[in-house]
């Protein structure tokens, strides 16, 4: 069923932060044609923004990358913002992350100061209205598709939301099971499994759970790259390019740890010494260079089992929100139901 | 909750697909064989049974040289379900190459030669022993296959009828302007946009290749034939930056749908 679009809403924004983009949760079937998937480097906290306002976890949403971001929108519009801790208000009024907030027509709305993570993600309940490239609004810079946002640049959104008042805009709106991430521990842990060379390097095991590494300043989505103690694997002829993991652990010359992200180079010869554990990804999209972080191992099983837990929350969230949005009459998307990923058989 | 790998030996032709687990969400997949061309076509014929199947819970495809990786959704399947799927397939399908798929189309891309634009011509004519317009009489006659679209789509070819390899570069550049033609091994790519490359240039096109404006953004897929056309440089500026298109679409102008 096509959404019935009640109305159109411009937004304006005002200050763009660092950098911030149009997103998503990437390109779907896209990487056997040469074009990395991309999307959200954090999927959790973007899949989670959408899901607050009623949204397809798929829905084109924005990430603000650092510093001031503020806007402000022609109409009411209904918004959440997840991702990293940050200082969000509506018209000078705190509010709650990870929370639907409404906002009144022409209130300005800031994002700012931005600390542990890197990624906030700014959903609207509706459909942004956005260039897309192979069905995603997710940039691919090297291929001409920046997607970033300016400041006065004015965007449109196709919104059913209209006339849901909030009492009190400091308080949250609904009592929601929302998983929020915690990004405070000093040293990050992430979870890997066994990567190909992983039984080749011996040594790497120990190394990787007992050293703190430190996420350098060329880190970007392409790949995280850590400073920190490596083992070059033995005996290693050279290796044939192959296609290449989101999470690989990269060894190249050098003493350098690469993680590749969502929009790797989708292919190279370099030694895997460790692919991160897929439930550990939206974390490792968060960080940010100086980020300390240590690794730990887990089998194959256990890694999978966290991953179903966290879409288990997820999937959660995302049946409360629906109950309770048509129970209050607010929009919800047609079809936000939908597991991510798996192809309707 | 991972099934072990099925033995080999229960399947009625085993055919020899190595599954490695490359991480909780992707299987490597490589054809067990002494042959590095059988490999290679083996890689090929993979892709396109699991293109062609769509197993339960893939989710991506990336081509390499000698193999495939599938990314899929692990709460779907299990390393060793999705492996026995793509195992039954091969098994049913054959991994013996099925001809030309369907629907190829022929492309003539037009390349012009130049100082400027073929910086390596000189060098790969000295490695494989011939003159430089023996170099390129031998690209222009071979018809070539594109094997896998690479980084941001860029069309990599094989069967340059060159009597030896061409070595890549020593230092590869750190950024080859779109259109460049290039070649290592008996391969060819074209550059889509700009960006480092370790092949050797020996011409560039004046066409635009990848434009993601189109849809969809090449007009040429895995499986389509290209052939090149040396042309002047005087018609560098009339050809300049038009989307490449497959032959008999040319001329007329329309781009089809047919992808």
């Amino acid at each position: 069923m096509e959404p019935t679009h009640e109305y159109q809403a411009a937004i304006t924004i005002h200050e763009a932060g660092w950098l911030s983009t149009f997103q998503d949760l990437g390109r779907e079937d896209s990487e056997y044609l040469g074009v990395p998937c991309g999307g959200a480097a954090d999927q959790l906290s973007a899949a989670t923004a959408n899901i607050l306002v009623g949204n397809r976890r798929t829905d084109a949403l924005v990430e603000i990358m650092g510093g001031r971001f503020t806007f402000t929108a022609s109409r009411d519009v209904f918004i959440s913002v997840t991702g990293t801790p940050a200082d969000v208000a509506v018209g000078g009024v705190p509010v709650p992350m990870w929370q639907p907030v409404c906002v009144p027509a022409q209130t300005r709305v800031a994002i700012s100061n931005a600390r542990d993570g890197m990624r906030n993600y700014l959903a609207f309940s509706g459909e942004l209205e956005t260039p897309r490239f192979m069905g995603s609004a997710a940039p691919e810079s090297r291929m001409g598709f920046p997607q970033q946002l300016a400041a006065g640049q004015k965007v449109a959104l196709d919104s059913r939301y209209r006339g849901f008042s909030q009492p009190y805009l400091g308080q949250p709106l609904f009592r929601l099971p929302v998983p929020v991430p915690d990004f405070s521990a000093g040293v990050w842990t992430i979870d890997v499994v066994d990567g190909p060379e992983t039984a080749g390097t011996p040594g790497i095991r120990e190394l990787l759970s007992s050293s703190v590494y430190t996420v350098g300043g060329r880190s970007n989505h392409v790949g995280l790259r850590l400073d920190g103690p490596v083992i070059h694997p033995e005996g290693l002829g050279e290796i044939v390019s192959h296609g290449v993991p989101i999470g690989a652990f990269e060894i190249p010359h050098g003493d350098e740890l690469i993680i590749l992200g969502r929009s790797r180079t989708l292919t190279a010869g370099y030694p895997i010494v460790a692919v991160a554990a897929k439930a550990s990804l939206p974390l490792l999209g968060q960080a940010s260079p100086g980020r300390k972080m240590t690794f730990r191992w887990l089998s194959q099983e256990a890694a999978v089992e966290r991953w179903r837990e966290q879409q288990r929350l997820l999937a959660t969230l995302e049946d409360r929100v629906r109950a309770l949005f048509t129970a209050v009459g607010l929009p919800l998307a047609a079809s936000n139901a939908a597991p991510s990923g798996v192809r309707a058989a | 909750m991972t099934t072990p790998l099925p033995p080999a030996g229960s399947l009625r032709r085993p055919p020899g697909v190595e599954a490695e687990p490359f991480g909780d969400s992707a299987l490597m997949l490589r054809i067990a064989d002494e042959d590095a061309e059988a490999r290679r076509a083996g890689a090929r014929r993979l892709r396109d049974i699991l293109l062609d199947v769509r197993p339960y819970g893939v989710l991506n495809l990336v081509s390499g040289a000698e193999s495939l990786l599938v990314e899929f959704d692990c709460l779907a399947v299990s390393h060793g379900q999705l492996a026995q799927t793509i195992r039954l397939a091969v098994a049913g399908m054959g991994l013996q190459d099925a001809g030309p798929v369907a629907g190829a189309k022929d492309l003539v891309v037009p390349m012009v030669v130049s100082g400027e634009f073929s910086p390596d011509l000189p060098g790969v004519a000295q490695e494989l022993g011939l003159s430089q317009e023996a170099t390129l009489s031998a690209l222009t006659s071979s018809v070539l296959t594109i094997n896998l679209l690479a980084a941001a789509m860029a069309p990599m070819m094989a069967g340059v009828n060159f009597p030896g390899q061409v070595s890549r570069c020593a230092e590869p550049r750190t950024d080859v302007p779109p259109g460049s033609v290039m070649v290592a091994g008996t391969s060819a790519i074209i550059q889509p946009f700009p960006g480092p490359s370790g092949w050797k240039v020996i011409g560039r096109t004046p066409l635009t290749i990848c434009d993601i404006h189109e849809d969809p953004a090449t007009s040429y897929r895995p499986g389509d034939r290209v052939r090149f056309e040396i042309i002047p440089e005087s018609r560098w500026a009339e050809l300049e930056g038009r989307f490449l298109r497959p032959a008999h679409q040319q001329e007329g102008g329309r781009h089809g749908t047919d992808a």
